[in-house]
């Protein structure tokens, strides 16, 4: 089997070689066949696919390494949160869950749907767990008021591979948090949200990674009845770091808002990539992504609005993506689609790419503040907006931001 | 020598040009201009004759070229320095339009801005409620009420409250010599008396001041002590405040025809 799977992935380089020995440890299972199939016949994604085609896993990941790099801390981390510990060597879950929260540790991969749209999340749920122990984590929410949950995926090791499936029934409220804090070569997660009826859900993702680290963690959101999905990332980059999030309205009434902030120093990248499929009248996305990148630095955003022609009727949808070129030598791609087909719609979009203002940089120079705190002060407020939507946790992104605008 | 006697802006033949290498227009041409200590000095002067970018020479703005002569204050040589090293020794140009700075608080802008300051000269930052106080003392003073200091700094404040906002970062930061770029302009009378007192509750023995202004009406509020007149980028004519009247009554071109 692995031969033919050897076959299915074109010239496959040592990393992929390596994932499909992986995947030979697996057991065996026709469902994890099927998601591992998703993923090799794409392999690692790479430039010559549009959707990649400036974030090249395959160029970027020769081999699955252990980095010199080692994890960074966890700004979200919480006393009252409850946390889910993901490695290299597996995982870790809260024993003792209140009521409203219902666990289900599975060995056996399930099916995921769009697999092959999302290669590296069809990789994700294939290989989750640990090398010699699969499995993935399944969480059903019935209750409003409750405490977080946190899911942290640190630790040093070659790759680490995870997937979460979460499901919100109505009325069900949750804030869910990840942090992905580096220390693994390769990381690629797969968390599933499914809000039904009026649920809510608000998550925040932190991402942070180093040089030699290659990472994808991909979301798949459905949204049901009047439910309403916030979401809120804040990404530093690694040698490659994805974030992607594909969203379907599912009935009408549902209302997303999914925000998103980058901030990428030399030798990073980091891809903010959402596609949102308005599948029910009278939806709403609201979305507004920001970034900043310093010489060396490479920031993506990639996002699509499909609005099909009568499903889409009504369709309320926003994307903004604005970015601060704060040095020579920063890079930003950004692409930002509207796909259109029903006629009574709302749908806007907005797109600009610049350097700080030197009015207010001289201003702020003038009063003694030097350039680089002025252009710290003045980065922070650009994104600032971007990480408003974290509820309680937009002051600690915020604090986090402005430690390292100070810092570069 | 009393501090009042004290020579504080000394500017000598000094030619500036504004613009890209190619295109670089000289504005300032061989200027002169002295300011002692506890003296006011108005500069007035005809559109294009260089008294904003004088401000900007001296205060060190991108774009701006010294390409001869010398400025100093207190005796130190300041067209080496950085915008915010000028700031720091103590000069403070209230600008002619206060630019907006988004997501960033008043408050949050002054202390920064204040204990950059203090850093700079190696003070100690001031303390939180210190900070607090003197800022509120000031905002009832200058009409800026605690809210208006909580907002993004001169975003979608009116034009008199921006003024009001500069005096207040004035009488916050004390800096030991102020340039006033047509302070007056886009002011209503109420507000011109307002600012006008600010700016006169700062004059002291110990600081001078430059005011740059195109009309006479500002100099009604705030006396100068001696008014000069810019030209083609060079000081052509001073005098006392009288020179200031005359200007208005025969215009730019009475008082230039003459002295030409």
């Amino acid at each position: 089997m692995t031969t033919a799977l050897r076959d299915l992935i074109s010239n496959p380089n040592t990393a992929e070689l390596e994932l499909i020995a992986r995947y030979g440890m697996q057991p065996e299972d026709p469902r994890r066949e099927r998601l591992f199939e998703a993923f090799a016949q794409i392999g690692l994604p790479t430039r010559r696919m549009e959707a990649w085609k400036w974030t090249d896993f395959k160029a970027a990941l020769s081999a699955l390494d252990r980095p010199a790099s080692q994890s960074a801390s966890d700004p979200l981390a919480s006393e009252e949160a409850l946390c889910f510990r993901f490695s290299p060597d597996g995982f870790e879950y809260p024993k003792d869950l209140p009521e409203g929260i219902n666990l289900f540790v599975k060995p056996e991969p399930q099916a995921l749907g769009s697999a092959e749209d999302v290669p590296l999340g069809a990789l994700a749920a294939a290989l989750a767990g640990s090398k010699t122990r699969p499995g993935t984590l399944m969480i059903e929410v019935t209750a409003a008021d409750l405490p977080r949950l946190h899911f942290a995926f640190s630790g040093e090791g070659e790759a680490s591979f995870a997937r979460v499936t979460i499901v919100v029934r109505p009325g069900a409220e949750l804030t869910v948090s990840e942090s992905y804090l580096g220390g693994a070569g390769f990381l690629s997660s797969v968390f599933e949200y499914s809000l039904q009826g009026d649920a809510k859900v608000s998550r925040t993702v932190y991402q942070r990674g180093a040089e030699m680290e290659t990472m994808a963690a991909t979301a798949l959101v459905q949204l049901e009845g009047e439910s309403e999905y916030t979401q809120t990332s804040l990404a530093f980059g690694a040698k490659l770091a994805r974030l992607e999030t594909r969203l379907v309205h599912k009935e009408a009434g549902a209302k997303a808002t999914m925000n998103a902030a980058y901030l990428v120093g030399k030798g990073l990248h980091a891809d903010i990539t959402t596609h949102v499929r308005h599948g029910a009248r009278s939806c709403v996305t609201r979305q507004m992504t920001k970034g900043a990148v310093l010489d060396g630095g490479t920031g993506v955003f990639q996002g699509k609005f499909h609005v099909p022609r009568t499903a889409g009727q009504y369709t309320d949808a926003d994307m903004q993506h604005k970015a601060l070129l704060l040095e020579e030598g920063a890079v930003v791609f950004a692409k930002p689609e509207l796909e259109i087909y029903a006629d009574d719609v709302e749908c806007a979009h907005g797109n600009t790419c610049g350097a700080l203002d030197a009015n207010q940089l001289f201003y702020m120079r003038q009063r003694g503040i030097p350039e680089r705190t002025a252009r710290a002060l003045l980065t922070e407020a650009f994104i600032a907006e971007a990480v408003e939507t974290a509820g309680d946790l937009k002051d600690i992104l915020r604090h986090v931001a402005s430690n390292w605008l100070a810092q570069s | 020598m009393p501090a009042y006697m004290r020579t504080m802006l000394k500017i000598e033949n000094l030619t500036a040009t504004v613009g890209e290498e190619d295109e670089a227009k000289t504005i300032i041409n061989g200027l002169d201009l002295e300011v002692p200590a506890g003296e006011v000095h108005a500069i007035m002067g005809p559109n294009g004759a260089g008294k904003s970018t004088l401000s900007y020479v001296l205060t060190g703005r991108d774009g701006y070229e010294v390409t001869g002569g010398s400025a100093t204050l207190n005796g130190e040589d300041i067209l080496d320095m950085d915008p915010e090293e000028r700031a720091a020794k103590g000069l403070f140009l209230s600008f002619q339009y206060p630019v907006e700075i988004p997501g960033v608080p008043v408050m949050t802008f002054v202390r920064a801005a204040m204990n950059a300051q203090r850093k700079a000269r190696g003070e100690d930052e001031i303390s939180a409620p210190d900070f607090i106080k003197k800022s509120r003392e000031l905002g009832q003073k200058l009409k800026l009420d605690a809210e208006m200091l909580k907002r993004p700094l001169n975003v979608g404040f009116s034009g008199g409250e921006k003024k009001r906002l500069e005096i207040y970062q004035m009488m916050m930061l004390e800096p030991k010599f102020l340039i006033l770029d047509e302070t007056d302009s886009g002011l209503d009378i109420d507000a011109l008396k307002t600012v006008s007192d600010g700016v006169n509750a700062m004059r002291s023995p110990d600081r001078g001041m430059l005011v740059i202004t195109h009309y006479q009406r500002l100099l009604d509020h705030i006396k100068p002590d001696k008014v000069h007149v810019l030209a083609k980028g060079r000081i052509i004519a001073t005098g006392g405040p009288e020179l200031a009247h005359r200007l208005e009554k025969e215009g730019y071109d009475g008082v230039l025809g003459e002295v030409a």
